[in-house]
Formats: structure tokens, C-alpha cells, sequence
């Protein structure tokens, strides 16, 4: 149903058309009609949890309405002991917050973790005299289900902070929850963000109709014409690992950063570019992710949403935490300005990295990919005061082109190796993988390439390669300060169309699809 | 001492060799990084006897002394007696 022929020819024009003609007060209660068609039709009964993650954060908002009233009217009495007013009602705040994060990650655990959890309690029930093993209830997994709670819960946790006001019309919060570009990957956008222009009506305007058109078929030509061209070679690769040498295995690590890259934004130009039609403008995901010099500003460019979320409903919260507070005061008067921070950093950045894993997936493979870059940063902020010193002393310019170029591509290792182990079939098989690329390293395989056997062959390769010299130059364009799809709405009609019509040739000529390949689901619906 | 002069007192340590009465720009220019701003905000906290909850950790209101000087006074405002 999401992001398929049927989608794109069916129920998109439909939804536009209908959207179009609705009086300007119903125009929200289309979309979310069509937002929970679309869920419906792709997770049939798993509907309940929507509607339970939805009536739990309406409630919850609605209650934290009623206790902030009282609060109010307990500082308006003369004489009043503002501080202790306030902590008091904060604590009947924070017990609804809890309430909400309890249900909502319940939810969100018994659909997807709660096989992981069994298979790990199931030692400790054994020996307890529980007859094991336990099977675990096949319930199924609603659609982006990790991608809602998390929206849900933000509206939640925004409203106890008071950077949101509580919303009593629960259809608007339903649609927030809901709306169908997001659904499938992202963004995991922000209710201050995106509520107010979803609800608002705004007519179907050219230019919306014309960038949202170009957005939607950018992404589709990434995906069509690279991210699905490369997968049956990364597949066969990943899956038989042990039958190629390291330099094949490298090869399949870089190949599968580009596809996964041109894959999960692709769908997200999809979800921002039907987001425009509408006038809603979805927040970006990615930002020239290949250009970071850190793996730290790389997390800052690559699925932007999920990194922002960890920041303001983790990160801050445990570093503010009366404990962790404690902990920065007494490091930073102990270990200095620099390194007492981080140190006391390391407790956040851990709950951080933990849970970024885990989001992803109970794989051991995703929480070591968690680890991984956890400690990766850390080590990066350790090493910082000394390579900077080191730097200095050497008459290093850490702000040339040279320097620039290899932390870019030393970031670059970084993540290969971290997408390795991310798409490994289980720890074990990506630790061998590595195992092989550090001992077989050769280039043997491909003086005698086989491009039946490979799935890749020179027309591919040619294809790939062209399309990625456009995805760099549109890229590292925008990096420089110019936005090509802004300055192609700013030519004449003819050109526009003329731009447009290249691009869908394009997918047409040069997509991945048909006799030869076997269609991609979209990578991250999976999580 | 007014707040403004002890949040300059604070920001010297934080952010050495910086010319806190016209730099407007210590979280847009990196100055200020969210390992330095989570011990400036604990920091901030002690001295003023206030709560930085953490959606006002924002760049708007730490890009200069004279930003977080209005952050702290909004906040101590509201949790006077």
C-alpha cells in the first residue's frame, strides 16, 4: 500500500483531488481519513494499538491540562508559596508523563522486543521451574509503530515542559499521530512543528503542487535507480559471506551505506514531498550526512529526527538529572572544563546510544551498532584536546582542505564499519565479516568478476555511478549555500516542466525494477 | 553583584579568551557545545537557585551573556515567592 505503484497512481492523486475539493474546515478530516485507510490497509487489526497510543496521549495531554488549571489557580492566591506550588504540581505532572511513557513503551515493547525478552528471561524462568521454552504470542507489528510512539510521546512530554499547549480536539491529535506520508519512516516530527499546518486547510497551491511533484520523484529516482539496483548484490554478499574474500566484503559495507542512504532518505524526500502538496512541511532527516568530519556531526546529519529526539527526551533529561548534575560539578572542579563534562556526559551518552539501538531492533547487532558509536564519541571528545594540541605543535591548519578531506574520510571508515555490523545477519556474522576484510583483504575477486553471479554488472555499475555523481553535486551544492531544487522553481514554467519530464524518464529509463530485479520494501519500515 | 555580572563571572570559565559583552554567537559559532552547556546549565542552576528545564536550552537564549542574563531573571521571576 505505502510508496508502491498502487500508492503513487491510486491513492495519492485521490487524496490530492479529494483534499482539493473539500470545504477548507474538513480539508484535516480528509487527510486523516485517508491517513488511517492507509494504516488500516497495511495493518489490518494491529489498528487498536494507533487508536490506544492516540486516546492514551490525548488523555494524557487533557490531564496535564486539568492539573496545570489547579496549578494556576494555586499561584493566583495571595501569599502563596509559588516555589512549593510548583513542585507539587510538577510532581502530579511528572507522575502523568510516567503514565504515558509506561503504556506507550509497553506497547511498543510487547509488539516488537517481546520475543528478545523471553528469549533472554527464559534462563532465569527455567531455573525458576517455569517449563521452558515459552513461545511468544505472534501479535505482528503495526506499521512504524517506532516511529509514532515516538511522536506521540513527544506531544506528551512537550505539554508537561509547556512548550505545547494541551489540545482538546482529539481528531487533531489523531492526525498528528497518524498522518500517512510519515507513517512508513519518518520524520519523527514535532507537534509544535507540524499540528498547526496540518489542520489548517490551506489550498492546493502550484508551487506546493510542483516542488512536492519534483520532491516525490527525486526520491523515487534515489531509490529506483540506486538503492534497489544495488541490493542483490549486497544481499548476496551479506548472506554468503564466508564464499568472498575482504575486498568483496568492503566493497558490500560501501555499497550498503549508499544504498541504505539513498533508500531511507529517498522515502523521506517521498513523506516531505507529499507532505508539501499539502502544505505541511515535514522537518528534514538528513542533511549531507558523507560531508561529516565527526562521527558525532554525523549523527547531527543522518536521520536528524531520531538524534533530536534522543537530545531533548534523553540526553537532557539524564544530564539534568539531580544525580547526574551532581556528578558534572564535582568532575568538571576535578578533571577541568573539558574532560569533567564529558565524563559526566558519558552516563547520558550511554542511555543515548543504548536506547538509538534498541530502537532500531533487540538484534545483538543493533545495540553493539548502539555501542559502537557510543564509544567511538567518547573517544573522539577524549582525543579532541590532544589532537588539537598536536595539531598546533605540528603547524597543522585543522581547517585546511588536506585535514578536512581526511577526517571526511575517516568519518567515512567509521561508518562503513558501523553500517557493516548494522546489516550483518546477527553480531556474530558481522564480526567475521570484519574478521575477513582485516585478514583476506584482496582484490583478486574482481579482476574475475562475474556479473551474473554478482548481480552487478558493467551497466549497473555505470548507471549507479552517474546518478551518484548528481546525488554529490546536488549535495555538496547545497553544502555551499545553494538549493538546486529552489533555484529550479525560481525558472520559467518551460524549464520546470522540462526538469520534471528528465526526471521521470530518468526513473523510467534507469530504475532498478521490472524483469531483473525484485522489488525493496523501504528499508527502515522494518524497524 | 547583578546577574548579568555573575553569569559573566561563569561564562569566563566556560568560555575562555571569549569577549562575552559582544559575542552574540557562543552556541551558533560552537562555543558553547552540549557536553560545556549541560555543566554551564548545572552551572546556572546552583547559583541562581532556579530550574533550566530543558526545553529552554535553546541556542536563542544561550548565544550571548546578555541572552542567558534575560533566561535566568524570566526564570527567578517565576519561581520567586
Amino acid at each position: 500500500m505505502f510508496f508502491n505503484l498502487a500508492f503513487f497512481a491510486l491513492v495519492l492523486p485521490f487524496s490530492v483531488l479529494a483534499y482539493a475539493v473539500a470545504p477548507r474546515r474538513l480539508r484535516w478530516v480528509v487527510l486523516l481519513g485517508i491517513s488511517y485507510y492507509c494504516f488500516y490497509h497495511t495493518s489490518k487489526k494491529l489498528i487498536v494499538f494507533l487508536v490506544a497510543t492516540t486516546l492514551s496521549c490525548y488523555l494524557c495531554g487533557l490531564w496535564l491540562a486539568s492539573i496545570m488549571d489547579k496549578r494556576d489557580a494555586a499561584l493566583a492566591v495571595k501569599g502563596a508559596k509559588r516555589r512549593a506550588v510548583r513542585e507539587e504540581y510538577k510532581k502530579h505532572m511528572r507522575h502523568v508523563v510516567a503514565l504515558a511513557v509506561i503504556f506507550n513503551l509497553g506497547l511498543l515493547v510487547t509488539c516488537k522486543y517481546l520475543g528478545f525478552l523471553l528469549s533472554v528471561a527464559e534462563p532465569l524462568l527455567s531455573l525458576a521451574g517455569v517449563a521452558t521454552p515459552i513461545e511468544a504470542p505472534r501479535i505482528g507489528m503495526p506499521l512504524g509503530i517506532s516511529f509514532y510512539t515516538f511522536m506521540a510521546l513527544s506531544y506528551v512530554i512537550d505539554v508537561y515542559r509547556g512548550s505545547v499547549k494541551p489540545d482538546r480536539n482529539l481528531g487533531r491529535i489523531a492526525l498528528f499521530i497518524s498522518f500517512f506520508p510519515q507513517m512508513l519512516e519518518g520524520p519523527i516530527g514535532r507537534y509544535s512543528h507540524t499540528a498547526e499546518s496540518l489542520t489548517e486547510g490551506k489550498g492546493i497551491t502550484r508551487s506546493n503542487l510542483y516542488q512536492g511533484t519534483l520532491r516525490i520523484f527525486w526520491g523515487i529516482a534515489k531509490k529506483l535507480i540506486v538503492a534497489d539496483r544495488l541490493n542483490a548484490f549486497v544481499e548476496t554478499v551479506f548472506d554468503g559471506y564466508a564464499e568472498f574474500d575482504g575486498g568483496v566484503i568492503a566493497l558490500a559495507a560501501v555499497l550498503y551505506t549508499i544504498q541504505l542512504y539513498c533508500d531511507f532518505s529517498g522515502t523521506i524526500d517521498v513523506a516531505i514531498g507529499i507532505g508539501r502538496i499539502f502544505d505541511v512541511h515535514l522537518p528534514e532527516n538528513f542533511r549531507q550526512p558523507f560531508f561529516s568530519r565527526t562521527a558525532s556531526e554525523f549523527w547531527q546529519r543522518w536521520h536528524i529526527t531520531l538524534g533530536a529526539w534522543f537530545k531533548d527526551y534523553v540526553y537532557y533529561p539524564v544530564s539534568l538529572s539531580a544525580p547526574c548534575k551532581q556528578l558534572t560539578s564535582a568532575a568538571r572542579k576535578r578533571f577541568g572544563i573539558h574532560y569533567g563534562p564529558l565524563l559526566a556526559s558519558s552516563v547520558a551518552l550511554f542511555c543515548v546510544w543504548f536506547g538509538n539501538g534498541l530502537w532500531h531492533g533487540s538484534g545483538s547487532q543493533y545495540i553493539f551498532f548502539g555501542m559502537y558509536y557510543f564509544v567511538l564519541i567518547m573517544l573522539g571528545g577524549l582525543i579532541e584536546p590532544v589532537a588539537i594540541s598536536a595539531a598546533e605543535r605540528l603547524g597543522i591548519d585543522r581547517d585546511s582542505l588536506p585535514y578536512r578531506l581526511f577526517q571526511t574520510a575517516r568519518t567515512l571508515a567509521i561508518v562503513f564499519v558501523g553500517e557493516l555490523i548494522f546489516r550483518a545477519n546477527g553480531l556474530g556474522a558481522g564480526l567475521e565479516m570484519l574478521s575477513s576484510i582485516a585478514h583476506n583483504f584482496t582484490l583478486g575477486a574482481f579482476s574475475r568478476w562475474d556479473p551474473y553471479h554478482m548481480h552487478l554488472d558493467i551497466h549497473d555499475r555505470n548507471i549507479v555511478i552517474a546518478m551518484l555523481v548528481v546525488v554529490f553535486v546536488i549535495g555538496y551544492l547545497k553544502e555551499h549555500g545553494l538549493d538546486v531544487s529552489a533555484k529550479i522553481d525560481s525558472q520559467s514554467t518551460l524549464v520546470r516542466w522540462v526538469v520534471l519530464i528528465v526526471l521521470i524518464l530518468a526513473i523510467v529509463i534507469f530504475g532498478a525494477y521490472g524483469y531483473d530485479y525484485t522489488p525493496v520494501d523501504p528499508m527502515y519500515a522494518q524497524f | 553583584m547583578s546577574a548579568n555580572e555573575t553569569v559573566i563571572e561563569i561564562l569566563e570559565e566556560f568560555c575562555p579568551g571569549v569577549d562575552l559583552e559582544t559575542t552574540t554567537t557562543l552556541v551558533d559559532d560552537r562555543i558553547l557545545g552540549s557536553l560545556t552547556m549541560v555543566a554551564l546549565v548545572a552551572e546556572l542552576e546552583d547559583s541562581f537557585d532556579i530550574e533550566i528545564p530543558p526545553v529552554e536550552i535553546v541556542a536563542t537564549n544561550f548565544n550571548s551573556a546578555a541572552a542567558i542574563s534575560a533566561l535566568v531573571e524570566r526564570l527567578s521571576d517565576e519561581y520567586d515567592d
